[in-house]
């Protein structure tokens, strides 16, 4: 690690633990099940850890997500599995109480 | 496209009009799961010699599972539905492509809902699976290394972009996916394996009958009670429960369960004014039940719950920790409980203050000089190991779940806020000085900004609340016009404060606030 310097905590914490000899603790996803850890930026958490970096409101990119299958254990992906989910929404700022869930109770 | 529950006893055809007519009918007779097979799915899964299915026959996996394949079959193929069908197909494939119960045994946490931050013991496989659902949903399936081949296939045909979100775009994904990857799980995660072999000459156990239970809540109390089980034919069941928890609070109510693959309990009942569904397993001698409950639609409420029958087994010692030198009172439930109560040694029975068969109470007191820590507890032949703790004073308080997400909701849309109950859990030093855990104690409750971020963003003044029970409301969906347009995402500490003998020990929990979730799986 001598010629990279870590810029956020992520990155600490792995030089952090390499340092350690626990390289392989860091790499190992520790995530709230049910979350993704996909973080860029996140659904339920930010790349650092917060919130502060997530879409903001969720409803400003909502159908970027959702016709790109980003999140798609969080997110309806439009692309092939629910194609009419927004159909009656088509704005998700001013439409989103109308995005019903995918699995509803019967 | 609707979703049928387990928990509403659904069931499923497998079929497209276009392919109706090209297989055998079925035999008069035969089990609707069995005809169902072959009538429907048979339509486009090629039937073998052997009696098998092609892909079909080549996985196992929970219920639950066999719901979700299901649920895609119904997306993906158009396949129309009935309840009663999907039950019955659920069924037939669950009890006959399950797991056994050393399989599940991992990853049951996914199946109860309990609020558990992962921990994956393979980081390529939790790298390439766990990036979007749970470890535990491929943990809780088993194929070999060309139908998890399949799976990659179609994971990639049904959401391109797998390949660039971050995590994938970085490496050579598909090079990984279709070749590392379904051999590591088919080694690890085999569709043939010694324990189900076993498993499968297992006999199903005829439930019916009494039992007694015992179990938690947290936010509520521990609670005792009845239940009595009546046998509808085929592992289903009719139940009922009569519970007193220890403030006093009596419910009763009535409800059904259905037992898979010869141990796996999912059951439904309203108690009170709530509706609930269980997750149990079965003991392998049938004599005893155990796993969370949850609130419909709300599984970050729940509690767990242990039921035993027959003589001498105990379900559970209320409360479980005695304070030394505090004369204090110890129930112990239980079924066929004939004898004398032992609570080791140091820790005097001074009375008995009420014994049946079905629970023992007394008062008891442990001596200044009793061994701290976790013991077990007797009556007569009825034995439950690390069933008491013995403490002499509170030294910290953790929060449970330790790390917990919440979720935005109602605010006029269809989705309701997820509710996060956190509850403080006591612990003392043990004698090596190790952390030892007591018990849940009552709390007083204060949510904050977790830093200086969340501070800047008001994320406490708008994430949500937090009730004395513990009981965390986070705040409602969609933008919000007091927060700039800004949603209610919330970066946030829950904070406990247990009085211990007058001294004030406090611990912290941390929640997030995160949009709703507008797919929920079975298995998420």
């Amino acid at each position: 690690m001598k010629h990279l310097k870590p810029i956020n905590k992520k990155a600490e914490h792995i030089e952090r633990s390499a340092e350690e000899g626990k390289v392989e603790e860091a790499q190992v996803m520790q995530v709230v099940a049910g979350c993704t850890s996909v973080f860029d930026p996140g659904w339920e958490v930010d790349p650092f850890g917060g919130v502060a970096a997530l879409c903001q409101p969720v409803e400003a990119d909502l159908y970027g997500c959702a016709d790109t299958c980003w999140w798609p254990a969080q997110v309806p992906d439009t692309i092939n599995s629910y194609p009419d989910w927004n159909t009656a929404a088509p704005s998700a700022e001013r439409d989103w109480r109308k995005l019903q869930t995918v699995f509803p109770k019967k | 496209m609707k979703f049928i529950s387990w928990r509403i006893a659904a069931a499923a055809a497998l079929m497209t009009a276009a392919t109706i007519g090209r297989h055998a009918p079925a035999l008069a007779g035969e089990p609707l799961g069995a005809k169902l097979l072959k009538e429907t799915c048979a339509r486009c899964h090629t039937a073998s010699p052997s009696g098998g299915f092609e892909r079909i026959s080549e996985q196992r996996k929970t219920p639950e599972g066999w719901e979700l394949t299901i649920s895609r079959m119904e997306r993906f193929e158009q396949v129309k539905l009935s309840a009663a069908q999907e039950a019955s197909l659920v069924k037939w494939l669950a009890d006959r492509q399950g797991l056994a119960p050393e399989e599940a045994a991992p990853f049951r946490y996914a199946l109860e809902r309990r609020a558990v931050v992962e921990a994956p013991d393979d980081a390529d496989l939790a790298g390439m699976c766990a990036s979007c659902h749970t470890y535990a949903r491929i943990g809780l399936e088993r194929r070999d290394k060309g139908e998890w081949l399949k799976l990659a296939n179609m994971h990639l045909g049904q959401w391109p972009n797998i390949e660039y979100v971050a995590t994938s775009r970085d490496r050579e994904w598909w090079k990984l996916a279709s070749t590392e990857i379904p051999a590591k799980l088919g080694a690890k995660w085999p569709l043939v394996t010694k324990v189900w072999t076993d498993w499968q000459t297992h006999q199903h156990v005829n439930l019916a009958g009494s039992w007694r239970v015992a179990g938690h809540r947290p936010g509520k109390g521990d609670y005792a009670g009845d239940l009595v089980v009546r046998s509808k034919g085929d592992d289903h069941y009719s139940i009922a429960y009569r519970i007193t928890y220890a403030d006093g609070t009596k419910l009763a109510g009535q409800g059904s369960a259905v037992v898979y693959t010869g141990f796996e309990w999912r059951g439904t009942v309203r108690l009170g004014r709530e509706e609930m569904h269980e997750v149990y397993a079965l003991s392998t001698d049938g004599n005893r039940l155990s796993g969370r409950w949850f609130l419909d639609g709300q599984d970050g409420i729940g509690g767990d719950m242990v039921a035993v029958r027959g003589a001498n087994a105990i379900a559970g010692v209320e409360p479980p920790f005695i304070r030394l030198g505090k004369p204090s009172r110890i129930t112990v439930i239980g079924s066929g409980l004939n004898g004398t109560v032992n609570l080791g040694s140091g820790i005097a029975v001074e009375k008995v203050l009420s014994a049946t068969p079905g629970a023992v109470t007394v008062l008891a007191a442990a001596a200044k000089d009793a061994p701290l820590g976790a013991r077990m507890v007797a009556v007569g032949k009825a034995e439950s190991a690390n069933a008491l703790v013995v403490y002499d004073k509170v030294s910290a308080v953790k929060v449970e779940p330790e790390i917990a997400v919440a979720r935005m909701g109602g605010n006029g849309g269809p989705i309701a806020p997820a509710l996060s109950q956190f509850e403080a859990i006591a612990y003392t030093k043990a004698a090596d000085g190790a952390p030892l855990r007591i018990g849940p104690m009552p709390a007083k409750w204060l949510v904050a900004n977790f830093d200086e971020t969340a501070a800047r963003d008001g994320d406490a003044k708008f994430g949500g609340h937090i009730a004395p029970s513990g009981l965390f409301t986070p705040g409602p969906a969609g933008p919000n016009p007091k927060r700039n347009g800004y949603d209610n995402a919330a970066n946030l500490s829950v904070k406990a404060t247990v009085a211990d003998a007058g001294t004030m020990v406090e611990g912290a929990a941390h929640v997030y606030v995160a949009p709703q979730r507008w797919v929920d799986a079975p298995i998420r």
